[in-house]
C-alpha cells in the first residue's frame, strides 16, 4: 500500500466507515464516529502507522481529511 | 468549522486528552491513577421520581443545599491542574434551575474540559440546547429506561418524560453537541428485547449509548438481584462488537478492535456532593474528602492509597464486584449524602504505605 492508501484506512478503520461511504472531503463532526473520541482514536492511529507524534496543534488544526493529509505533508514530510 | 463546543476549539482539552491517550498506551490499556473526570451533584433537587435514584432526590435529600460557586470555582481550577478533562455535571435535574446552571458553567470555564451534562431531558428544548452548545457544553446525556413511552414514564414518575426526553436528544444532535442516550442495564433487562430496542434505537439515529450497570444503591441499596452476572456481561462484550456507538466508562474507548478494559475508574472519576463530599464514584458512597477541607490533590492520593481503588479491576467495583459490594456497599446504608468514611470502613492492610 502506498502513503494514500494507508492514509484512507487509517480514516475507515478508525472511524468505522465502510469504505463505499467514505469521501475525501470528509470534515470532523461530519459523521457521528468522528467525534472527540473517534478523533484521538484517528490521530493515535495515523501516529502509529506512520511512526510520528502530533504536536497538540497540529490535532486541533486536523479539521477534516485533506487537512490532515496537508499537515503530514508539510510538517511531518509525509509524501502522498 | 466546528461549533464552540467542539473539541477542536478547547486546545487546552486536547492537551489533557492526549496525555491522558499517552498515559493509557503506555499502561497496556489501561487507566491506572490516571486523573479522568469530576462528577458534580452542585444540588439534588429534581422534577422526576426515578424508581432507582442513586441520590435518592425523590426522598427530597438535601435538595435545598447548593455547593457554593467559590468552591465550584476552586475545584475546576485544581481539576483542570491535575489534568482531569472530563467534567460531568449531573444532578438532581440540571435544567430545572437553568440560571443557577449557567451560572455553574461560567464558574467551571468548559473551554478546559470536555465538558458534559446528564439530565432527564424533561427541559431540554431546541432553546436550551442551543444555549447549552454556547456555552460550550461538549455533550449531553439522556436516560432513556424503555422505548415504551409508558414504561419509561412509569419509571420516572412523571407522563410525558419519555416524549421529552426522545425529542431533547435530537435537539442536542441538532445543536452540533455529542448525543448521549444513557442505558441502565441490569440482570432485570440484559439479553431483552426490550433492551435491544433502545440499543437499535440510539444506533439508528446515529447517537452513542452510554451504558451504565445497575448499582444496588440509592433507592436501590439492598437489591442484589438487579446485578449483572457473568451471562450478562458475556452478552454486553458481544454487543460491544456488535454495536460500534455503545460507550462504557470501564471499556477503552481508543481500542478499535473493542475488546480492551480501561478498569474501573473509582478515584479516576470523583463525584462531588452538594456538601463538598467527595466520593470515589457516583455509585459507591465511600467518602475520601471534603472540598472544603482538603485539596483536591491530597483527596485524589487518598482515595488512590487505598488498595481496591489504586490496583486495575476488570470489574465495575459498585455493579459487578459482588465481593466488593457485600464487603464495602450494602452494610452500613451509605448514601451520597451519609458516605460511609474511607478510614473507617477500610481496614489498616486495604492502605498502600
Amino acid at each position: 500500500m502506498n502513503n494514500l492508501e494507508i492514509y484512507k484506512s487509517v480514516f475507515v478503520e478508525s472511524l468505522q466507515v465502510s469504505s463505499d461511504n467514505f469521501n475525501e472531503n470528509l470534515e470532523y463532526n461530519e459523521i457521528p464516529e468522528w467525534d472527540s473520541i473517534g478523533h484521538m482514536s484517528l490521530i493515535s492511529n495515523i501516529e502509529e502507522k506512520f511512526n510520528i507524534t502530533f504536536e497538540t496543534d497540529d490535532i486541533i488544526d486536523f479539521s477534516s481529511f485533506k487537512k490532515g493529509k496537508e499537515i503530514l505533508t508539510n510538517k511531518y514530510k509525509i509524501a502522498f | 468549522m466546528p461549533i464552540a463546543s467542539s473539541l477542536l476549539n478547547k486546545p487546552k482539552l486536547v492537551a489533557k486528552l492526549k496525555k491522558f491517550y499517552e498515559y493509557v498506551n503506555k499502561n497496556d490499556g489501561k487507566v491506572g491513577q490516571k486523573t479522568r473526570g469530576i462528577d458534580l451533584n452542585f444540588n439534588n433537587a429534581c422534577n422526576l421520581r426515578c424508581k432507582y435514584c442513586f441520590t435518592n432526590s425523590p426522598k427530597g435529600d438535601h435538595v435545598k443545599e447548593y455547593l457554593d460557586i467559590g468552591a465550584i470555582k476552586r475545584l475546576a481550577d485544581e481539576a483542570d491542574e491535575l489534568g482531569y478533562f472530563e467534567f460531568d455535571l449531573q444532578g438532581g435535574e440540571l435544567l430545572l434551575q437553568p440560571n443557577k446552571l449557567f451560572e455553574v458553567l461560567e464558574a467551571i470555564k468548559p473551554e478546559r474540559f470536555y465538558m458534559y451534562l446528564t439530565t432527564n431531558g424533561y427541559h431540554l428544548d431546541e432553546k436550551m440546547a442551543k444555549k447549552l452548545a454556547d456555552y460550550k457544553v461538549s455533550r449531553v446525556s439522556v436516560s432513556i429506561d424503555s422505548m415504551d413511552e409508558k414504561i419509561h414514564d412509569e419509571i420516572r414518575g412523571r407522563k410525558e418524560s419519555w416524549k421529552r426526553a426522545i425529542e431533547g436528544l435530537e435537539h442536542v444532535k441538532n445543536a452540533g453537541m455529542d448525543p448521549y442516550l444513557n442505558i441502565t442495564v441490569g440482570h432485570y433487562n440484559a439479553n431483552t428485547e426490550h433492551f435491544k430496542q433502545l440499543l437499535d434505537y440510539s444506533k439508528n439515529k446515529k447517537y452513542k449509548t452510554l451504558l451504565n450497570v445497575a448499582v444496588p444503591s440509592g433507592m436501590w441499596q439492598n437489591a442484589e438481584e438487579i446485578i449483572c452476572d457473568d451471562k450478562d456481561r458475556e452478552y454486553l462484550r458481544k454487543i460491544r462488537k456488535e454495536y460500534k456507538n455503545l460507550v462504557r466508562n470501564i471499556w477503552n474507548p481508543f481500542d478499535k478492535n473493542h475488546e480492551k478494559i480501561l478498569g474501573c475508574t473509582t478515584v479516576n472519576r470523583v463525584y462531588v456532593t452538594p456538601i463538598g463530599d467527595v466520593l470515589v464514584c457516583p455509585y459507591v458512597h465511600i467518602k475520601i474528602g471534603n472540598i472544603f477541607e482538603q485539596s483536591l490533590k491530597e483527596i485524589i492520593d487518598h482515595g488512590f492509597s487505598i488498595k481496591y481503588f489504586r490496583n486495575h479491576s476488570d470489574l465495575c467495583l459498585a455493579g459487578e464486584d459482588k465481593e466488593f459490594i457485600k464487603k464495602f456497599m450494602t452494610k452500613s446504608g451509605q448514601t451520597i449524602f451519609k458516605p460511609a468514611l474511607a478510614k473507617d470502613i477500610f481496614s489498616k492492610e486495604d492502605f498502600i504505605k
